[in-house]
């Protein structure tokens, strides 16, 4: 770790102006990103605005039955809060899949969200990486890219995972990310936060410089709705995702009502797969529309050398999520 | 097994019967000097995990140097005043500055666990942690669990259930296993402790007798779950 | 010797130190004035450095020197001896020139005040390199590009291709493994510090004598002027048998600046520059008669080293005595790529060498039509014919038996996918296990000493092993002292000269030199008892008559505790020496096992798991029960990553390791143990091989274990891997065709 300045902020305000709108300021949540790229000299911020003493650890229930997270609250707190596993199981089971115990009890919402990719390339700090330094080329595409490396939504320029289990949640139950800013405050709906590599990798997310996320605030839940996370990966526990996926579904008697899919270890982005849900709407439980459904939501996908099985194995991640879920009496919601 | 709870067995592991003042001898000669000694410098360290035996003392850097903050750190506490810079590491502080050496890094990335400790009652990785933004907090390590001579009950389950070969992890997993047993919302099934355990990393591979010593020392630990 | 307690399972005597953090560990030393180091690595395969920035580095805060190849002490290379006690597996030196043979080989030695202010600086040294675009990334390349060159541990008997063609029933099948890391939780750690032209070295090593021998070469100092200490390691698995570079970088460092020096590898380092166990391709072709009988085996290999140093992983090491079969040939190959030096990890050649002979016999059974327990128990050899020595003791039958049942193989469904559980597929394999028992010389020495306690010192170390506990039961076994009176030290070369931590022979090369030193003691006890102002004044001090025994020393009914002997004539203690030498050749010297396992394999998911493993072990006596049954369960859990996860990647465009994580090179996590794990110890002692009839027991557990994992995914899903590790793609359908660019 290089030097830096620190300074801890007592308001979001103060956080704000602390960072300005330098791009060598960084906020320091739970530290868990932020502090392994700095050590390994990935991210060399001269400014380090430490965020944590802010009051922004509630998680509180909206009148327009929305649930509002602020930024620090830890994933652990947000896994075990009661809303959250009786409501949103599936975020609160996506959560629990991620990284470790003690990394959770650091890891905080806003920064899940914006944690950065574990491309090897990206983090070993000298081969060619388009989002470590744009225009040098991808060593992943033609290089080793087996596991964190994507299917869906990849670039000539970056074929990087996001590789985050929370945001693949949020991205199926619907969020809204808020944040402050040197313009003020303002919302970026959860689906238009992360970007794709397409052209420009090294943008990763819809933040302006110097703005600071405050809360997260999930969609009122679907009614009468189940939900769950299902994570595939070699070991396990304590692994990104080879794939996963959230699913929220509504029944009537055997037909499905409605449906939200999201994609984890398969997309540049956490993956919602709206064609997928569209498929599902109106079928039979049942393993003919499930597979169906799952084969539209890795239509399109561009498999590289190492990771072509992410293709089956996301349709499995769906496939198998959607039976449990659909098999079960016990896991309905509200 | 019969149930430990003191220092049975530290005839064995402390090192002769040497006086305070002997051991401050062997502290201020330094290693160089101690080759030529005839106690090995190793013995030097024993007393910086010993804590129950000689309670690390309080430290106070003065005023801080340019680059420099100040901070409050109580640690199994004791309560220290510390200057650091704003890159120090909690681990490092902890090893380098006040000796507290039994948390251990094996990754320094947040890989491995190896430097679990409890920062105000909850296990987390001390690497990924800047001592800076801990002012304030209450720490406790592996070395602030016993109460004088007497072990910690998942200290005497981990020694019991030979739940470690190369001891290294151990520090890290005792303080998982700790923050494992206080904590309601961790089930206590065999499954979810291996599952709650599992960013404690043993290369040796003691997980069987880990989890032994785990589910052995709950019920021995008050209030554990 | 039923209430013995050599056999009995106490629990470790360091065991409190471990629990309570208190045991010092290299990096836990902070001699006064410390300085810290952090180096700077390649960041190509090969080429030259053709220059450094200093300059910011310099300027960073806390910055004492920096070292590299135009600023670094002349030093020399060590032999790299065992027999001399002088080996490294890497010999060339850091800094040694501007050559890089390996991505992640030291370029820079940083020296700061605090750990934080070193490893800034190195971060702000630039390095500018003449890169070799041919740098050799992998086995493939290397065969292709400059072919092999010829190993050692090779055997022949018999006519192995002239009874292969036409033999009844024959495969001919490639086995490949990739590079694994030993990992150790304790990065490498030294710290060194100089008072004069004498060297104290805390290291984290598993054989302190060997670098201590290494270290007077290369700086070209006596030995004696060198202290190598380890009392504690957070394991090695054999990263840590032989000294690696940053040793000699920082000692040379703390030479240079005048203050000690404390340097550990960052754990990406652990994968380049202190050793792995290399890639390795292996052909086997096999051949029996009609009845199932080997009639022919060929087992050769190739595999990869640096292109500083010859290692050859000597695979078909076991395979040249574990079945009968008078037609064999075993040979070893290496070929150059641009990594570091391989070296001994855990089981070194058994471990890749077992998963192509145990995957290869259970082809072999299948292909002969008969179950692969039966084939096994049909061709295992009764005597060693690969050096026409009878074994000392192998109970290899009853080992594979006794597991077999408590597994319940009889309850195998021969038939592929036959078995199943909901979504799960499960699948039965076994494969045999086996280690090479080895007794080397060593030193000890005991005393007896006034205050009722036994001070006991080696210069091997405990690696996690249980060596401090199985050698006060020794000590306790021969005196009657209970385990709280007797102190053991050991890692410090100022004591007398013990073996390396390695090969599984720590246990039978110490204790009975341990055992002897302790008669010696006991022996110089009686000579002051039986002395003119002794208790038994007159009485012949070799008397049978004379015994001594729980302390106390007797003669013609009449006892006195062995305290009274030595206060009363205003002694010490009485101490006692020992040299013992290694094994002979009258035997061969071996352990056996078996493993039996079971896998689940969900095809919906692609998930496959480990679900119970039952092993039977054949290691002589067991000295300590407790901590015997633990080496076997942890090489289990270490013989299941092998089997499943773990592999170092490599760029094949540039050698440029992958994943030298934690995080992304997996190893087996709490989630991962098996529910069940049954290790039955046979505990027949081998009184040929040492009076303790112990072999050893560090590294057979992890023997064979891939095999079985694979022979089991073979029942469950019909799939053959070949390849370790078996990942989950290399068992699913419907895997999309790539064109490789
Ligand atoms: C070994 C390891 C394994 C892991 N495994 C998984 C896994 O399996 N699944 C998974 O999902 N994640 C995993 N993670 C990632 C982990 O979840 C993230 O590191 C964590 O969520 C980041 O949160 P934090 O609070 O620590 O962020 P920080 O590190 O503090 O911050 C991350 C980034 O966000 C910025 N930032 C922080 N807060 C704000 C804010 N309020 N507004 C704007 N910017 C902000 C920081 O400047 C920084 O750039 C793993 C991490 C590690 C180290
Ligand atoms: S995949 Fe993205 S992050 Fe990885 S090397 Fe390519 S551009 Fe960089
Ligand atoms: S040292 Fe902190 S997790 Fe490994
Ligand atoms: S005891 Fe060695 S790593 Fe766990």
């Amino acid at each position: 770790m290089r030097e830096f300045d620190y300074a801890r902020a007592d308001s979001p305000r103060q956080a704000v102006s602390t960072h300005g709108r330098s791009e060598q300021a960084a906020y320091l949540a739970g530290g868990t990103t932020l502090l392994d790229l700095v050590k390994i000299d990935i991210m060399r911020p001269d400014q380090v605005v430490d965020i944590n003493r802010l009051d922004l650890n509630q998680i509180e229930t909206l009148n327009d039955g929305r649930t509002r997270i602020g930024a620090l609250v830890t994933n652990t707190a947000l896994a075990r809060d009661d809303r959250i596993k009786n409501e949103y199981a599936v975020l609160s089971e996506a959560l629990l899949s991620g990284a470790t115990t003690q990394l959770r009890n650091k890891a905080t919402t806003a920064g899940n969200v914006m944690q950065r990719v574990r491309c090897p390339y990206f983090r070993d700090g000298v081969s060619s990486c388009n989002k470590r330094e744009p225009g040098s080329g991808c060593a992943a595409i033609k290089g080793h890219n087996r596991s964190v490396h994507a299917v869906l939504g990849t670039s000539e320029q970056c074929i990087a995972t996001h590789p985050s289990d929370m945001c693949v949640a949020m991205a199926a139950i619907g969020a809204t990310v808020t944040v402050e800013g040197p313009d003020g405050q303002r919302d970026i709906g959860f689906l238009d936060f992360h970007l794709l590599p397409g052209d420009t990798p090294e943008r990763e997310h819809a933040l302006k410089p110097g703005e600071l996320i405050t809360h997260v605030t999930l969609d009122a839940p679907l009614e009468n709705s189940r939900s769950g996370y299902l994570k595939l990966r070699d070991r396990a526990s304590y692994q990104f995702a080879l794939a996963s996926s959230a699913v929220i579904v509504t029944l009537e008697g055997d037909t499905i009502t409605n449906a939200r899919v999201a994609l984890g270890g398969v997309g540049t982005k956490p993956w919602r797969a709206l064609e997928a849900e569209k498929a599902l709407k109106g079928q039979k439980i049942g393993e003919a529309s499930f597979t169906h459904a799952a084969g539209i939501a890795f239509k399109g996908a561009t498999p590289y050398a190492h990771n072509a099985f992410k293709i089956p194995l996301g349709q499995q991640a769906i496939v198998r999520n959607l039976t449990t879920l659909t098999a079960q009496e016990d896991r309905r919601t509200s | 097994m019969s149930d430990h709870h003191n220092n049975e067995g530290l005839g064995v592991e402390t090192f002769d019967a040497r006086s305070p003042s002997r051991r401050r001898f062997l502290k201020t000669m330094g290693a160089s000097s101690l080759a030529a000694a005839t106690a090995p410098a190793w013995a030097q360290i024993a007393q910086a995990g010993q804590q129950q035996k000689e309670p690390v003392e309080p430290r106070d850097d003065g005023a801080p140097a340019e680059g420099e903050q100040q901070i409050q750190l109580t640690v199994n506490g004791v309560a220290h005043t510390l200057n650091v810079k704003p890159n120090a590491v909690l681990l490092d502080v902890l090893r380098d500055r006040l000796m507290l050496t039994g948390t251990k890094k094996g990754c320094d990335q947040g890989q491995c666990g190896a430097c679990t400790l409890l920062v105000n009652d909850t296990a987390i990785n001390s690497c990924l942690s800047l001592a800076v933004s801990h002012d304030g907090d209450e720490i406790t390590t592996i070395e602030g669990l016993s109460q004088g001579d007497e072990l910690h009950p998942v200290q005497v389950a981990f020694w019991a259930h030979d739940a470690y070969q190369c001891g290294y992890c151990t520090s890290g997993q005792i303080m998982s296993a700790v923050a494992i047993l206080n904590d309601d919302n961790i089930g206590s099934d065999d499954a979810s402790v291996r599952e709650a355990m599992s960013g404690n990393i043993c290369r040796c591979g003691a997980y069987k007798n880990i989890l032994a010593a785990v589910q052995d020392a709950r019920g021995k630990m008050e209030g554990a779950s | 010797m039923s209430d013995s307690i050599i056999g009995a399972g106490p629990k470790r005597i360091d065991g409190q130190r471990k629990v309570t953090g208190a045991a010092p560990y290299a990096a836990d030393h902070h001699p006064d004035n410390m300085a810290y180091g952090y180096g700077v690595f390649s960041t190509i395969a090969r080429g030259t450095v053709t220059g450094l920035d200093l300059d910011a580095a310099r300027q960073s805060p806390g910055v004492i020197d920096i070292f590299h190849h135009d600023h670094f002490p002349e030093l020399h290379r060590s032999p790299s001896s065992m027999a001399q006690g002088n080996k490294v597996e890497e010999t060339r030196l850091p800094f040694e020139d501007n050559q890089v043979h390996y991505e992640g080989q030291f370029v820079a030695l940083v020296v700061a005040d605090t750990f934080e202010n070193a490893r800034a600086a190195a971060r702000k040294v630039g390095v500018s390199y003449q890169r070799d675009d041919n740098a050799i990334a992998n086995l493939d390349q290397g065969v292709k590009a400059h072919g092999t060159q010829k190993g050692q541990g090779n055997h022949e008997r018999g006519d192995a291709a002239g009874n292969f063609d036409g033999a009844a029933h024959s495969i001919d099948v490639t086995y490949t493994t990739p590079v694994e890391n030993h990992n150790p939780m304790e990065m490498h750690a030294s710290v060194a510090s100089w008072e004069g032209d004498r060297l104290t070295i805390f290291e984290s090593s598993q054989g302190v004598v060997q670098q201590r021998g290494a270290l007077s070469k290369i700086f070209g100092i006596p030995q004696e002027h060198i202290r190598v200490e380890s009392p504690f390691i957070g394991s090695g698995f054999g990263s840590k048998l032989w000294m690696w570079p940053h040793a000699v970088a920082v000692s040379a460092a703390a030479r240079e600046i005048g203050r000690p020096v404390q340097l550990v590898v960052p754990r990406q380092q652990m994968f380049t520059t202190t050793g792995h166990r290399p890639e390795t391709r292996q052909r086997m072709r096999l051949a029996t008669d009609e009845r199932g009988r080997l009639v022919s085996l060929r087992h050769e290999s190739i595999n990869t080293t640096s292109f500083t140093d010859q290692y050859v992983e000597t695979c078909g090491s076991v395979t040249k005595s574990l079945y009968s079969c008078p037609n064999l040939l075993v040979s070893h190959e290496t070929t150059r790529v641009n990594r570091g030096t391989p070296t001994s990890m855990r089981a070194p050649g058994a471990a890749p060498g077992l998963f192509a002979l145990e995957s290869a016999i259970d082809e072999m059974a299948l292909a002969a039509g008969v179950d692969p327990l039966e084939f096994r128990m049909n061709n295992y050899a009764t005597r060693d014919e690969s050096q026409d020595l009878d074994f000392s003791s192998n109970h290899i039958r009853e080992a594979t038996e006794k597991a077999a049942e408590k597994f319940g193989w009889q309850d195998r469904n021969p038939e592929v996918g036959s078995m199943r559980d909901g979504h799960e597929i499960i699948g039965y394999g076994m494969a045999a296990c086996n280690w090479e028992a080895i007794k080397r010389e060593c030193e000890a020495r005991v005393s007896l000493r006034a205050d009722g306690t036994a001070y006991v010192t080696c210069a091997t170390q405990d690696i996690g092993t249980g060596t401090y506990t199985i050698i006060a039961q020794t000590v306790s076994e021969l005196t009657g002292l209970p385990l709280e009176k007797i102190t053991v030290r050991l890692g410090d070369t100022s004591y007398p000269k013990g073996p390396i931590s390695g090969g599984s022979w720590t246990t039978a090369t110490t204790l009975p030199a341990i055992a002897a030193a302790t008669r010696e003691a006991i022996k110089e006890l009686k000579g002051y008892a039986t002395g003119e102002k002794g208790d038994f004044a007159g009485v012949d001090s070799d008397s049978d008559s004379l015994t001594f025994e729980n302390g106390q020393l007797t003669h013609d009914g009449q006892s006195v505790d062995y305290v009274d002997v030595l206060k009363g004539q205003k002694l010490a203690s009485a101490d006692g020496h020992a040299h013992t030498q290694g094994a002979d050749d009258k035997y061969s010297y071996r352990s056996f096992g078996a493993h039996f396992v079971e896998v689940r394999w969900d095809p919906g998911i692609s998930n496959l798991r480990v679900s119970r493993v039952v092993s039977a072990i054949d290691v002589g006596r067991v000295i300590n029960s407790m901590t015997a049954r633990n080496q076997v369960e942890g090489a289990i859990v270490m013989g299941l990553g092998m089997a499943h996860f773990e592999a170092t990647e490599y760029d094949a465009r540039n050698g440029r390791p992958v994943n030298n994580n934690y995080a992304e090179y997996v190893v087996p996590v709490h989630a991962d143990q098996p529910p069940e794990v049954d290790v039955i110890l046979l505990d027949y002692p081998d009184l040929a091989f040492n009076e303790f009839g112990a072999r050893g027991i560090g590294e057979i557990g992890i023997t064979g274990m891939a095999a079985a994992v694979a022979n089991a995914v073979y029942h469950a899903t019909g799939k053959r891997i070949r390849d370790l590790p078996i990942f989950k793609e290399k068992l699913m359908e419907n895997v999309p065709e790539v064109q490789s660019a």
